[in-house]
């Protein structure tokens, strides 16, 4: 199991972001679903080691985080792309990833290849020269993605990944999470169910710092069975009947 | 985007350790001096430069010592404010464009990371701080100065930034905000020149200060460091003082829990005690200097005796009637002493008592009270049989100035020396006095003014033939204005 998390919590201050979070997974994509304010960006960033939980227990890829040597080791196994990514306006599209490359500790004769690589992956192959403050938003949300995944991690972490992403953009982006899926665990944070149909092979909602549902994304469906939650695609139903069903 | 598959795996334990790990770092420094808000302040340390340093050095005569402290005293003034201000812009870089999350996420520890971007600011400070440098020593060489360069200032001016900049970075890092980068640039360049004013005396612990570069009273001298080696006693203990302040500000950064491991904040921690240390001890030390008798600072622990000895040279002369010899290093200042006194050494050339030679003697620098420092000829104003004359040369920019001190104090001496009566002179020296030196400072209308007038308006010729045949009745007192010619 690359994700071990045990009746997880953090608080600020008196707001209980995440509250009593179980949850195991192995390589694939995960999508974790909920409304605003549901934890899941404080999950994420628990994951992501950028924060630290108030109690429970968390192992990532075999480790302990809360330990500085193995936090270390996740680390560099790591690849995250947070909710409101932040970028350096003079750098290159490729100094930018090469940054993170270097900081993510990957052996130094591996850096150009592995840049060169995450940035077509990406499809910003032409931009590659490019200042970061000439991209749109779609662009640098795709730089990030880069600068996550130019490490080949075994965790990588997603919020919001295709905000900002044109259709064409999005579909390759799935494309791209299957792929990365095979070997990774990926874990993709959403509010748009048709990311979730489309690139996850488990999905999990949260409401109110808790998750109210696991399983696959069939079995997302079928819960709106029998039921008249609202919805345009039978997930988005789903999602909908699981959401009144926990708040009953 | 793609999905075709591209390994990059990621190393194990074992292969990583051996990696070498100063490729990553030089690769980071890369990056960071590339992009670097340091490199855009350059055009601008160069302009305030060759205003506030250059031209200004470029006034005196290519002397070494002038030049080479102005490199300390003024160009310091430059850069730090730039440097502390562009390090702090920086170290607040990651909060302003929201790069936290990302970066925390990374494994390299935080405290690496941020010693990369110090770097980078670091090392185009010293670039450009060489660049400004070399060009002012360049340029002195090309102009034939005397001797070799000095480094002691240079190597101030270098240690300095990365002091400025840890300065500026730790700012910048601890208080993150927009305003911190001017704030700290002005409160620094401020706190410099108001430092200088607590300067009181030669033991006064505010010496430590980058910006002074000898007697902080005396200010660029011509003198100093010409007969005797520049001193390198208050330099190392800038030195000192600049390396532990650098590692004490770059040390608390590795202190926080966020840092990095255990190990690094512990070797954070063991920098800071050591900067601090060192920088108390550098401190200390400067409050021990004293005002050695050539003018520069001599800090008793750091002393070096062998740098009390004279330096050898061989002195340039003129072909005045009574040679002018002046040390090699002022030999730009030949033309004016020539200038200046050439007319009356013709008139006083062959007389008993004129000297055979004029030499330019070193200074004597005393610590006096109320900070003051004078300045005074190091021995007699004359010595040797035959009489040479020896030269004070004053401490002036401006030609007039410099031939007007000449008159007062030079000539005034070598003319007494010929006609006699220094204070006591008699009312006819005191007119043969002021007919040679062709000042006004009789009171207007006496017999001893009308007599000077007299004889001023003689021919240099028969004034010299006239004292040819009159100067030992005049020496011993016997002639009186009457007798006057």
């Amino acid at each position: 199991m690359n994700v071990e998390i045990e009746d997880l919590t953090r608080r600020f201050g008196r707001t209980e972001a995440v509250a009593g979070v179980t949850m195991r997974t192995g390589p694939g994509v995960f999508g974790l679903l909920g409304p605003n304010g549901a934890g899941k960006t404080s999950l994420l960033r628990m994951m992501a080691t950028v924060i630290s939980p108030t109690s429970g227990r968390i192992r990532l890829l075999g480790r302990d985080p809360g330990q500085y040597g193995q936090r270390r080791e996740i680390r560099r196994r790591l690849g995250y792309v947070p909710q409101h990514l932040g970028y350096y306006p003079r750098f290159t599209v490729v100094e930018f990833v090469e940054y993170f490359a270097l900081l993510k500790e990957m052996p130094p004769t591996r850096v150009h290849h592995a840049v060169a690589a995450a940035v077509e992956r990406v499809g910003l192959g032409d931009k590659a020269t490019a200042k970061l403050r000439t991209l749109s938003g779609g662009m640098l949300r795709r730089v990030g993605i880069a600068q996550a995944i130019v490490n080949d991690p075994e965790l990588l972490l997603l919020d919001e990944p295709t905000a900002g992403l044109d259709p064409e953009q999005r579909v390759a982006f799935r494309a791209l999470l299957r792929d990365l899926g095979q070997r990774a665990t990926v874990m993709v944070s959403t509010h748009l169910v048709e990311d979730v149909g489309a690139a996850c092979t488990e999905v999990a909602l949260m409401d109110r710092g808790k998750i109210v549902f696991q399983g696959t994304p069939e079995e997302l469906a079928a819960r709106a069975e029998g039921t008249t939650a609202a919805g345009d695609a039978p997930l988005e139903r789903g999602y909908s009947a699981v959401l009144a069903q926990a708040r009953t | 985007m793609s999905t075709g598959s591209v390994v990059v795996p990621v190393p194990d334990e074992t292969t990583r350790r051996t990696l070498p790990a100063l490729t990553a770092t030089s690769g980071l420094l890369r990056l960071e001096m590339r992009r670097s808000v340091m490199l855009w302040m350059l055009p601008l340390v160069a302009t305030l430069f060759w205003f506030i340093t250059y031209r200004p050095s470029m006034a005196y005569p290519p002397l070494w010592n002038v030049r080479a402290m102005s490199m300390q005293t003024t160009a310091l003034s430059v850069f730090a404010p730039t440097v502390v201000g562009a390090a702090a812009w920086l170290g607040w870089r990651e909060r302003r464009h929201g790069m936290t999350d990302l970066l925390i996420g990374t494994a390299r520890p935080r405290w690496s990371r941020q010693l990369a971007t110090w770097a980078a600011t670091t090392c185009w400070a010293i670039v450009a701080y060489l660049g400004c440098g070399g060009v002012l020593y360049g340029v002195t060489a090309w102009q034939g100065a005397w001797g070799g360069p000095l480094w002691w200032p240079a190597v101030v001016g270098v240690v300095s930034m990365p002091a400025f900049a840890a300065l500026g970075f730790a700012a910048g890092v601890l208080r993150p905000s927009r305003f911190t980068a001017p704030l700290v640039a002005i409160g620094v360049f401020l706190a410099l020149q108001i430092s200088l004013q607590f300067i009181h005396g030669d033991d006064s612990y505010w010496q430590i200060s980058p910006l002074v570069a000898g007697p902080w009273e005396i200010g660029p001298d011509t003198g100093v460091a010409t007969f005797y080696r520049y001193l390198p006693d208050l330099p190392i203990a800038q030195v000192l003082f600049l390396a532990g302040l650098t590692a004490a500000l770059l040390g608390t950064l590795g202190l926080p829990g966020d840092a990095g491991g255990r190990r690094l904040r512990r070797c954070a921690a063991v920098v800071t005690a050591a900067g601090l240390l060192t920088t108390t001890t550098a401190v200390a030390l400067a409050g021990t200097g004293r005002l050695d008798a050539h003018g520069m600072i001599a800090i008793p622990l750091l002393h070096d005796e062998g740098d009390d000895r004279p330096l050898r040279y061989t002195p340039v002369c003129n072909h005045t009637p009574i040679p002018v010899c002046l040390h090699p290093a002022s030999a730009g200042y030949l033309p004016s002493v020539t200038a200046a006194l050439e007319p009356v050494l013709t008139e006083l050339a062959g007389l008993p008592g004129a000297p055979v030679r004029i030499s330019q003697a070193a200074a004597r620098y005393e610590q006096g009270p109320d900070n003051r420092v004078s300045i005074s000829r190091a021995g007699p104003p004359t010595s040797g049989t035959p009489q040479v004359f020896h030269l004070l040369l004053p401490h002036q920019t401006a030609t007039a100035e410099f031939v007007a001190e000449l008159r007062v104090d030079a000539l005034q001496s070598i003319v007494n020396s010929v006609v006699g009566g220094g204070r006591n002179a008699s009312p006819a020296q005191q007119a043969v006095t002021e007919a040679i030196l062709g000042t006004s400072t009789l009171a207007p209308g006496s017999p001893a003014a009308a007599a000077a007038q007299r004889l001023a308006a003689l021919p240099a010729a028969a004034r010299h033939a006239w004292l040819v045949e009159h100067v030992a009745a005049l020496r011993a007192g016997q002639l009186t204005l009457e007798q006057l010619p």
